[in-house]
């Protein structure tokens, strides 16, 4: 088994609005949260809006500091050795904020200068990030001037320029073009190959399941569920599947009856032309029962799909919106 | 709660405290010989005020006698304020009247007082056999070894011959000191443990260098933006025609007879530390106003605490940088109103004009860190603004109305005539001019127009001077940095 690099044990962080020193109101964002990243994972952060995601990760970087628990990274609690920890992450938040009237250059000479490495290092690493990240053409221009996709890229160039441990990206993709999205994707991987670790909060699940290695499913402020995606997936389809059939005519009787069965679920009707599409959750054993009391009630089948489980439905069912 | 919880949570606060254990230490040990040095003072001498008061002046028909509580030949000494620079030439043929009785000094005159010094310490009168024209000034602390004699004089009074039986406190020219001499021995142990505390304190930092070179880095970064900022180009252009126009004013006001007089180079200095207060502080709120609050309004503070950098070390940098963005423009202009002012009028001592200087950029260092405290502290946008505006308003604008106001509610009667020169109301002024960080600037460069720190400028010492100009800039970035922490927190 590979080792944690990084391992967050019952961390708790409550927000709370002061007025004059004293906090008038507080509300809770981790509730003993715990789970471990270990080295070379794509780790996949997900969770519902609100759920601790971004939270958990300004605790990770530093930004916040949490009530209690304990945030590690190679076994070394950040607390105590927050120089030597942030020196191993490269962070790419959601909200870029860059100064305005610097040129990338000098944004890369600003951030740079904050880890133990030469102004020549940063001039060259920083070129060849700039050339890898499509923006040596807009090299004299000032951040103000940028898109957003652009300031994205100057912002991962910044999380790189040192060569961190772990990169850590809160919603990387987020205005990004579809291309910009897939040269972040090649990049991300390639990466990866090189022995980053990388923990990706996002809300395209699909790109997560494209993506990662691992999955944590956070909801509440706390982790429901950490495991692999081919292990998640496998998981859910051993309880229930989803089937997909087209009928001549589905009424509200057959579904009154289908509902009736435990473990049957309508979950979509839909017209397709003269055809009812109808989506089923269901266990594997009952799909006989299904097609049989179709037939009976005077139903044609034209056709039957099993559904492929994906990350959505792993994510909805966990979070409890299935 | 047992006693046994307050230990164990005592002993985990202490602990939290780690790297700044020493320096508590060392400051504990400071405050243990700062009241030591207290009891010195009050144990070793004797107010001179007590006993002047408690002389008892007799008036008969043909006699007056003047009786201290002590005995002839008793010794004491005193430890006071020279409430006039000494002056031999009163004592002189041409200003002395012969024969007249004076009781505020309890003598009578006579050929007999030529060539001796009247000496005015904390309101006690000692006679000193010598002359010390030139070797004390007003508002200095001195200790004098003095002795009660018996002196028998007479005088004419109403055209009635009148002997005056009077006790006299003299003393001989030697024996009248600088009170600093022995106050330096403490000054200097303090200083020592202060620095030894300091000094471990910054042993126990952790990555001190690296985190010294970060603050260097965000000052140089705010410098480079602040100096191109078009509001500091404005505030600079102004600031420097406002100090060289005000400058020039005071040195041509020593030489006229306007009804605002300037005395000598020495006044002119202090009155312009106020006004480069008075546009400095300005400048140093304007540009720190949204320095906080703009960034965390564009993430550039979320990017910055995700770097290995301490919040204590942003504050700082940010603070050091802001500062030289105000105070690199504000010393040319501060030169070039002392040139003018120079121009002018007299020279002020070379202590003045350096600590005008000097003490200059730790006041706009002081104002950038009272200002973060507000912009860290603040909500919105124009919370900061109005903070702002509030703070240098108060400082610059509206303080002397506080401390009319003030003063009033205290009993101070303030609309006697020349109520400002009411020693109660000075003191008062005086003392409360230490909670604003302008009056501290003018104090210490007042402080530094004197020769010694053993000065007393209305009721305030000059170490107590000392204290908050060093103490004022400590605290409002100790300040800032716990306000930044704590909102940084969530």
């Amino acid at each position: 088994m590979a080792a944690s690099l990084l391992e967050l044990n019952e961390v708790q962080k409550d927000y709370r609005i002061r007025r004059f020193g004293r906090v008038v109101r507080s509300s809770n964002a981790l509730n003993k949260l715990s789970f471990n990243v270990e080295k070379g994972q794509i780790f996949g952060f997900l969770g519902p809006n609100g759920a601790g995601k971004t939270t958990t990760i300004k605790c990770i970087t530093g930004i916040l500091k949490c009530d209690s628990g304990t945030i590690s990274i190679d076994g070394k609690n950040i607390e105590n050795n927050d120089f030597e920890n942030k020196n191993k992450i490269g962070f790419l938040p959601e909200q870029i904020g860059l100064y305005g009237n610097l040129t990338p250059m000098q944004t890369l000479e600003f951030y740079g200068g904050f880890y133990n490495i030469s102004d020549s290092t940063i001039e060259e690493r920083g070129g060849k990030l700039l050339d890898l990240l499509s923006l040596n053409k807009n090299s004299n221009k000032p951040v103000s001037d940028f898109s957003l996709g652009m300031k994205k890229r100057l912002a991962l160039a910044v999380a790189l320029l040192h060569e961190p441990e772990i990169l850590i990206l809160d919603e990387p993709t987020s205005g990004l073009d579809p291309r910009g999205v897939k040269a972040l994707r090649t990049l991300l991987l390639d990466l990866n190959k090189k022995g980053l670790t990388i923990i990706l909060s996002s809300h395209v699940l699909s790109e997560v399941q494209e993506m990662c290695t691992d999955v944590g499913i956070i909801n509440k402020g706390k982790m429901i569920r950490q495991e692999s995606i081919s292990k998640i997936i496998d998981t859910v389809e051993k309880t229930a599947i989803k089937l997909s059939l087209r009928l001549n005519e589905f009424t509200e009787k057959d579904q009154k009856i289908l509902e009736k069965k435990k473990g049957i679920r309508v979950l979509e009707k839909n017209n397709i032309g003269k055809h009812k599409k109808i989506i089923l959750n269901l266990k594997e054993d009952l799909i006989p029962w299904v097609t049989d009391k179709l037939v009976k009630n005077g139903t044609k089948i034209f056709s039957i799909e099993p559904h492929n489980t994906t990350l959505e439905d792993v994510f909805l069912t966990e979070t409890g919106d299935k | 709660m047992n006693i046994e919880d307050l230990v164990v949570k005592a002993n985990n606060r202490w602990k939290s405290l780690d790297v700044w254990q020493p320096l508590l230490i060392a400051i504990s040990i400071v405050m243990i010989v700062a009241i030591a040095h207290k009891v010195d003072w009050e144990t070793t001498t004797t107010n001179p005020s007590e006993i002047w008061e408690s002389r008892k002046i007799t008036e008969n028909e043909n006699e007056t006698a003047i009786i201290f509580n002590q005995n002839h030949n008793d010794s004491a000494i005193i430890k006071g304020v020279l409430r006039t620079s000494p002056k031999f030439e009163v004592y002189t043929n041409e200003t002395i009247v012969l024969g007249k009785f004076s009781k505020e000094e309890g003598i009578v005159y006579s050929e007999e007082l030529y060539g001796k010094t009247m000496l005015n310490v904390s309101g006690m009168r000692i006679l000193v056999n010598g002359n010390l024209d030139g070797e004390f000034y007003e508002s200095e602390i001195v200790t004098v070894e003095t002795k009660l004699v018996e002196r028998i004089e007479y005088y004419e009074k109403s055209g009635q011959n009148i002997t005056l039986t009077s006790e006299v406190w003299v003393a001989e020219p030697d024996d009248v000191k600088l009170a600093s001499e022995k106050d330096y021995y403490y000054f200097a142990l303090e200083l020592l443990i202060l620095g030894v505390g300091a000094y471990f304190t910054i042993k126990r930092t952790n990555n001190l260098k690296e985190q010294m070179g970060f603050a260097k880095h965000i000052a140089l970064f705010e410098l480079k933006r602040g100096m191109k900022a078009p509001r500091m180009i404005v505030l600079g252009l102004f600031f420097t025609l406002f100090i060289v126009g005000i400058g020039w004013l005071l040195g041509d006001l020593q030489n006229s007879q306007s009804t605002f007089v300037v005395q000598n180079g020495d006044d002119g200095i202090i009155r312009l530390a106020y006004f480069t207060f008075f546009v400095v502080s300005m400048a140093a709120i304007a540009v720190s106003v949204d320095s906080f609050h703009k960034e965390r309004q564009s993430n550039t503070l979320n990017m910055l605490l995700a770097r290995p950098v301490n919040r204590e070390t942003i504050v700082l940098g940010k603070a050091l940088g802001l500062s030289l963005v105000v105070g690199i423009p504000a010393l040319l202009a501060q030169i070039l109103g002392l040139y003018f002012m120079t121009s002018a009028g007299e020279m002020p001592s070379l202590g003045g004009m350096i600590a005008f200087l000097i003490f200059g950029q730790l006041l706009i260092f002081t104002m950038i860190a009272f200002q973060l405290c507000l912009a860290v502290s603040a909500k919105t946008g124009s919370d900061v603004v109005i903070y702002g505006l509030g703070a240098w308003l108060l400082f610059a604008v509206v303080w002397t109305l506080i401390v009319y106001a003030i003063s009033f509610a205290i009993g101070v009667d303030i609309n006697a005539e020349n109520f400002e020169n009411d020693a109660n109301y000075q003191t008062f002024a005086s003392r409360i001019g230490l909670l604003n960080p302008g009056i501290v600037y003018q104090m210490a460069v007042g402080l530094f127009t004197h020769r010694t720190i053993a000065i007393d400028l209305q009721g305030v010492p000059g170490w107590l001077v000392l204290l908050s100009l060093v103490l004022w800039p400590l605290m409002c970035l100790r300040t800032a940095t716990w306000l930044f922490k704590r909102e940084m927190r969530g």
